[in-house]
């Protein structure tokens, strides 16, 4: 009994049975409308919104999941209402949707290294899963799991339980695992592209842009100014965190990518970046801050008064600088904690940290901290040098002077104010100037600079003044900051490198995703186990010497550690039909927050995790398991805003009656249930 | 076994099952007919009700937790229903709500601790010329002030205490 | 002699079955008979006692006290009514009647709800036999085409189009539904009708059962309408006896069974797809439109739905022909419209108006103005799915169009006014609060969106407001309004939207100010102590929950506005009145 009719959708005319929704007749017809509460094989059910569209003449929006097609109609599915409707009804959903996407591990990562993964891989005992998910984001992942300060673990959920997951070690542990195992895990290289790439600087952000060159068939070569690669976490980190081994081992897997090494060559004297532009197709530099940056302090000329990256440099190349017995060293930060810490190493008897704010606006780790103090390293908190007091052109003292915290600022910051005089002066050999570093912008005059004498480069695409040149990690912008920084800004780099050389743009679009605001009362659900404390050795041995500090992991250790991952990214993201219209109609998608519907977790029909957090009640799972699998165990529990989603009330037997068919978890459009 | 399941005399449900065919009872009807026996409705009641009528239990407590009108949970000796509609509203509901929560210690939808009485707060019963308006049982107190309304709430007390 | 008293349920909440009581006892050895009838609308005089000689009111009793019985009593035995004068109805309020014109309230509190007699005798049933012995069902619809009777319910939607189409809908089993489930705050003419007189809506159902070809009809009545549902079933009880009702009604071929169906409390269910879902047992959640309930309804069989008062209005037409209710009322809105006036009205009840009076002269002809001559502020229509329509708009016409006009609606007939103590913030506050409790929460916008509006106009009245809520309301009224499902979401913006387009400079205050113009609400109010009037009795002192108010004895007392939490307590307590609100 059903005719034909003609229609219209989106300018296309279409054929259609009468007996057709518009929703069908579109999708026959190879346009998708969005939808989120509809099933071909289900009468509709109008919930969500999404499949609104315009019709002429008609001056209300049609669900184009229930209106069928009628002769003559003319349909536009991408109308401004349309959109707009399908904005605000996201924007709705997204507002009541309690969940991440994305963990917040890799999410605070500023390379995006996917940590839930490799941590459920390294609890899997899949190690070599685990190290290459971490080489697809950092090259060296022995040597930065040992130094970076991970933001993924002060981003971890699980600190609201006791601890965050111990994630950087982990991942120190699982790349040790695989070069104890002699395995190189290199990865796949596209076809030869012709094309080639000067990278100049051997650091983190170099290597990193070099092996993602490389990967993409480009020919990468790697100049850098020093003896050997590595950079900053060969000449900056002390050989007690880095075995320089470890380094060794992981830059000889880069070179097996076929990455050519060009050590000794310093820009603007034995090459300039002009011929190094006219040689290659393109250029990155990234040749770090390696420069002590002043305190500005009387004295500063002596003789026993070092930078701090200066002197770290000093040792690394196997020199003995000349601190004495008596050393203070000036600075909160990490290179301040490696520089006394080496001091110590180097026999110094007296060693001072000399910082002006007190312990916990320390910009240093806390470990770091902690060790420094168990190794014997004196601090002087609220002190600030005034002038460092020389004899006979040689340091000899400095003088203090007394601060205290002033008033909290707007941003709550008390920042540390003279006390007025009260000076302390302290007898010294030498002083370490710890309190930042900068770039040198030798050799790179041609390319414009930021106020701070930083190359400018594009935030997003990392490009330069120079046609084809790009820049990224400590030499640019906002200047030095910590590697997996660099190693970010330089895979993005050779993102937009690479599309440089194909001639193509990559438009650039920020990805919507779900967060929650997370409150210690949401994880009272779990079982507390402390995190794990990375074995050590003891302080009075470990002084005396280089030799690493840290003992590493065993198997078991690590893989308890991981099991405490809470997993917070969503394992639907990628799938998830929700978040993909999200990021295609909304633009802000916390606007409509308000309080959240009750959530809850449940198992209780063992094959499905339902999260009641994410539902949006778009009662698919509900009539899939009633009209497909003819079971009817789920239901609407209550009314309006409090509605949720339940297996029947009986506490008993309920795993058994379900088929186990699965159905509900496969057609739910987010990720509010999970097969187990 | 499971929260509110109770111990309930399932065969008072008898009578309502052999006649629900006849009466074209729907399940709303037969959940009504078992709140008027047991004051609320019971969970091991809900699964009769589900077993008997063949409705799924998830059904069963979708229906159940849908309608104000149903309760889960047993309600006082006196069922205090305040009316919020407009009309209420405007003429001072807020205050007399205020007063009965003061006077019995209790929130919305709670009952108090010696079982007396419970508050529930309704949209309208449909006397918004007497407003504000209460209905405790079946007996309906129009042109509430709060201390009338206190003083109403003491006098069954006094007379439940006698 | 007899006496009528008015026992609907306003009456008896008043008080009017102690009346009842007491002049029982009274007149149990007089052949004076007590009857009852329902409700007259004047339920701001409630109890009423009519006395009558035969059908000759004598006089009209309001505001009996049981106290009274004795007294009126007496007087009745003594056959000296003059003794009853202060009792009596005065001039003023005799108005409230005489300005109405009543069809479908024609018999309320004038018979006796509880016999069938008492309808007969009035006339009742005629126009019934009419139409099964002298008209065909088409020549029903065309009657009723003809008056131009429209949903009463809310829409306005013309009935006899919705007769037409169930009665062309495929199907020998068709259902007629009344749609008894009055949830608008505010409303309560299907209440009055259902227990005044019931048998008007029976008929009225009968007719159009006949119309559209049902078998069954069912009333799906509200569960907290407990009188209601009593009077109505022993009126079907009675009519099914007296072969109005059943199998071959009235002798002819014509049968058809009527039910009553108790809601269970769930304002959505006034939505017809949705009251469908209730009636068969299920969540009234709504259904996608279409199919509409002509094509597929009850059981998803051709059904059709009508208000009380639509079907209150049948018999009317059938027996005066339709061309006598087109003639009252404007052009695209004919008939009587029923209204419940309440809220600061000075006499609140039900008014039965012709279409096209203005809302001026409900108020304040009929209604008498606001109560202590306060400031008339705005008056609320439609209910959760109406607007306010303010002071400047009071000589809109009641009309279907003209109504829309303001951005409120006709509705069912809940008319609330408000004069100047109310905040209309607030106001938009308690109506969001209603829709979000009694959204059934199926479609997003309405789940949601109405939520997120609740929170931001809890927020402005908790002076919490921010600088660009006013805009994100309406973003979120215009995306509710084209999204949601049904109309319980699609009009629920409606009192936010008119509230903010007559009184922005109320929200502006809230947002702007931290300031509640009508000071109701309380986080904005500020409590102070005027120092010429407190005597210095240091009750407040103790009463204050939290220490904020200081002073000694016999002199003037303090509050810490930093500490005080605006309960008013203070207020309450104090003798002198010397707390004031600011």
């Amino acid at each position: 009994m059903s005719d034909t009719v003609k229609l219209i959708i989106d300018g296309k005319e279409i054929t259609a049975s009468s007996e057709d929704t518009i929703l069908l007749a579109a999708e026959k017809n190879g346009i998708e409308i969005p939808n989120l509460c509809y099933l071909k094989e289900m009468s509709p059910y109008g919930a969500c919104g999404m499949c609104v569209v315009e019709a002429e003449g008609s001056p209300k929006l049609l669900r184009a999941c229930s209106a069928k097609v009628a002769e003559g109609m003319v349909i536009n599915t991408m109308g401004e209402r349309a959109l707009k409707a399908r904005k605000i009804a996201l924007e709705l959903i997204m507002g009541d949707h309690k969940g991440d996407c994305i963990g917040p591990c890799k999410l605070n990562c500023p390379a995006h290294t996917d940590c839930q993964k490799y941590v459920k891989e390294i609890s899997d005992g899949d190690y070599e899963g685990a190290v290459r998910t971490i080489k697809d984001v950092i090259p060296l992942p022995a040597s930065i799991g040992r130094v970076c300060p991970h933001p993924c673990e002060t981003a971890c959920r699980r600190q609201f339980v006791e601890e965050p997951i111990s994630i950087a070690y982990l991942k120190a542990f699982a790349a040790d695992e695989i070069l104890k195992s002699g395995k190189h895990i290199i990865p796949e290289k596209k076809a030869s592209t012709g094309k080639t790439v000067a990278i100049i600087g051997g650091g983190p952000a170099g290597l990193s842009a070099a092996v993602k060159l490389a990967e993409n068939g480009h020919s990468v070569s790697v100049y850098d100014k020093m003896p050997k690669m590595g950079g900053m976490l060969r000449y900056g980190i002390p050989e007690y965190r880095l075995p320089k081994k470890v380094l060794d081992a992981e830059i000889a897997e880069i070179e097996m990518l076929g990455v050519k090494m060009v050590n000794n060559i310093t820009i603007g004297k034995d090459i300039t970046l002009s011929e190094i532009r006219e040689k290659y197709d393109a250029v990155l530099i990234a040749n770090g801050a390696w420069k002590s940056s002043s305190i500005r302090c009387p004295g500063e000329d002596l003789e026993g008064v070092f930078g701090g990256i200066d002197f770290l440099r000093a040792v690394a190349l196997g020199e003995s600088p000349a601190i004495g017995k008596k050393t203070a060293i000036v600075g909160g930060g990490n290179t301040a904690m490696d520089a006394c810490r080496t001091a110590v190493r180097l026999g110094a008897e007296e060693v001072s940290i000399i910082y002006r704010r007190t312990r916990d606006e320390m910009p240093a780790e806390d470990i770091e901290i902690e060790e420094a103090m168990e190794e014997g390293v004196n601090f002087r908190f609220l002190t600030n040098p005034a002038e460092i007091i020389g004899k006979d052109g040689k340091v000899c003292a400095v003088k203090l002077q007394v601060m205290k915290l002033g008033e909290p600022d707007e941003k709550g910051r008390r920042s540390p104010v003279p006390v007025e005089g009260e000076f302390i002066t302290l007898e010294l050999d030498s002083i370490i100037i710890a309190a930042g570093q900068k770039n040198d912008p030798a050799g790179f005059e041609d390319i414009a600079t930021t106020k701070w004498g930083t190359i400018s480069a594009d935030e997003i695409t990392y490009a330069t003044s120079l046609l084809g040149v790009f820049a990224a990690g400590d030499t640019t912008n906002s200047g030095a900051s910590i590697a997996i920084k660099a190693i970010a800004e330089a895979n993005e780099a050779a993102k937009f490198i690479d599309a440089y050389l194909e001639g193509i743009e990559i438009p650039y679009k920020k990805a919507v995703i779900s967060e929650i605001d997370p409150t210690e009362d949401m994880f009272t659900e779990y079982e507390k186990y402390p995190r794990i404390r990375m074995p050590q050795r003891a302080p009075e041995d470990r002084r005396n010497d280089f030799t690493e500090i840290n003992l590493g992991l065993t198997p078991e250790e690590a893989k308890a550690e991981a099991k405490r991952c809470l997993s917070c990214g969503c394992h639907d993201y990628g799938h998830c039909k929700l978040i993909k219209y999200a990021d295609s109609y909304c633009t802000d998608c916390k606007r409509l927050k308000g309080e959240y519907h009750e959530g809850f977790k449940e198992t209780r029909l063992e094959v499905i995790a339902r999260d009641q957090h994410k539902c949006i009640l778009c009662g698919l799972c509900v009539r899939t398991c009633e009209e497909i699998a003819k079971k009817g165990i789920l239901g609407l529990v209550g009314r309006g805003f409090d509605t949720v989603i339940r297996p029947e009330f009986r506490n008993t037997d309920i795993a058994s009656i379900c088929a186990s068919c699965k159905k509900c978890a496969q057609v739910c459009p987010t990720g509010a249930l999970r097969i187990l | 076994m499971c929260e509110n399941c109770g111990n309930s005399d399932l065969s008072l449900l008898n009578d309502i099952f052999a006649k629900m065919a006849e009466n074209g009872d729907n399940l709303i009807t037969v959940l009504q007919k078992a709140q008027e026996i047991y004051g609320y409705l019971p969970t091991d009641v809900l699964y009769e009700i589900a077993e008997k009528t063949g409705a799924s239990p998830a059904k069963v407590i979708g229906v159940a937790t849908f309608y104000t009108q149903f309760r889960l949970k047993k309600v006082g000796k006196y069922l205090i229903l305040l009316c919020k509609g407009t009309a209420c509203h405007v003429n001072g509901a807020d205050g007399i709500e205020k007063a009965i929560c003061e006077e019995l210690k209790i929130k919305d939808g709670d009952t108090t601790e010696d079982g007396l009485f419970s508050l529930k707060t309704v949209a309208c019963l449909g006397c918004c010329s007497l407003s504000p308006v209460m209905m405790i049982n079946e007996e309906t107190y129009g042109s509430l002030t709060p201390a009338r309304t206190v003083e109403i709430l003491r006098e069954i007390r006094r007379r439940e205490e006698a | 002699m007899r006496i009528v008293i008015g026992e609907g349920s306003c009456g008896i909440a008043a008080g009017a079955s102690k009346v009842h009581e007491r002049l029982s006892l009274a007149l149990k050895d007089t052949d004076i008979n007590i009857g009852i009838a329902g409700c007259i609308g004047m339920c701001f005089l409630e109890p009423i006692i009519d006395i009558y000689d035969g059908k000759l009111l004598l006089k009209r009793l309001v505001r009996v006290s049981p106290d009274s019985a004795e007294e009126i009593a007496e007087a009745l035995k003594n056959n000296d009514l003059s003794a009853l004068d202060k009792l009596e109805i005065s001039e003023s309020d005799s108005v409230f009647l005489k300005k109405q014109t009543r069809i479908a309230l024609r018999r309320c509190g004038l018979i006796d709800p509880e016999s069938i007699d008492a309808y007969t005798s009035d006339g009742g049933y005629t126009a019934l036999k009419k139409v099964l012995t002298e008209m065909s069902p088409e020549d029903v619809i065309e009657e009723i085409k003809i008056s131009g009777l429209a949903g009463r319910g809310g829409a306005g939607f013309p009935t006899w189009f919705k007769w037409n189409a169930a009665r062309r809908s495929q199907g020998e089993e068709k259902y007629l539904i009344c749609n008894a489930d009055e949830g608008d705050p505010g409303a309560f003419m299907d209440r009055a009708v259902i227990e005044s007189d019931p048998h008007t809506l029976i008929e009225g159902m009968l007719i159009g059962a006949y119309a559209i070809g049902a078998q069954n009809a069912y009333v799906y009545v509200r569960a907290e309408y407990p009188l209601a549902i009593v009077r109505l079933q022993k009126a079907i009880n009675e009519a099914t006896e007296k072969g109005y009702l059943g199998k071959n009604i009235l002798g002819t071929d014509f049968s058809c069974f009527l039910k009553i169906k108790a809601g269970a409390g769930a304002f959505v269910c006034g939505e017809e797809t949705a009251l469908i879902e209730s009636l068969e047992g299920k969540r009234g959640m709504p259904r996608l439109k279409p199919p509409f309930p002509a094509e597929k309804g009850y059981e998803n069989k051709p059904s059709n739905i009508n208000n009380v008062e639509t079907f209150a209005n049948v018999s009317w037409i059938i027996e005066n022909g339709g061309k006598a209710f087109s003639a009252m009322g404007t052009e695209n809105s004919k008939g009587t419209k029923v209204f419940a006036l309440t809220g600061k009205i000075k006499r609140g009840g039900l008014v039965e108006i012709p279409m096209g009076l203005t809302l001026r002269e409900v108020i304040y002809d009929i209604g008498g103005g606001i109560r202590d001559d306060k400031e008339f502020k705005a008056v609320q229509l439609g209910g959760p799915s109406g607007g306010c329509i303010p002071k400047e708009l009071l000589d809109t016409v009641i009309d279907y169009k003209a109504l829309s006009a303001t951005g409120a609606i006709m509705g069912s007939g809940g008319m609330v006014v408000m004069d100047e103590g109310t905040c209309m913030v607030n106001m938009a506050r308690f109506f969001l609060d209603f829709t979000t409790k009694e959204s059934c929460g199926k479609c997003v916008h309405c789940r949601i969106g109405t939520k997120r509006m609740f929170e931001i106009l809890t927020r402005i009245t908790e002076g919490n407001g921010k600088d660009g809520d006013i805009e994100l309301l309406e973003e979120l009224c215009d995306g509710i309004r084209s999204g949601a499902l049904c109309g319980l979401g699609q009009t629920a913006p409606n009192p936010v939207l008119t509230t903010i387009k007559y009184f922005r400079n109320e929200y502006e205050a809230h947002i702007n100010e931290k300031r509640c113009p009508a000071g109701e609400c309380a986080a904005l109010r500020t409590y102070v102590i005027d120092k010429d009037k407190c005597k210095g009795c240091t009750l407040c002192a103790k009463k204050c929950p939290v220490n904020a108010i200081s002073g000694t004895v016999k002199e003037a007392h303090i509050i810490d506005t930093d500490k005080c939490i605006k309960c008013g307590q203070c207020k309450d307590v104090c003798r002198f009145g010397a707390v004031e609100v600011r």
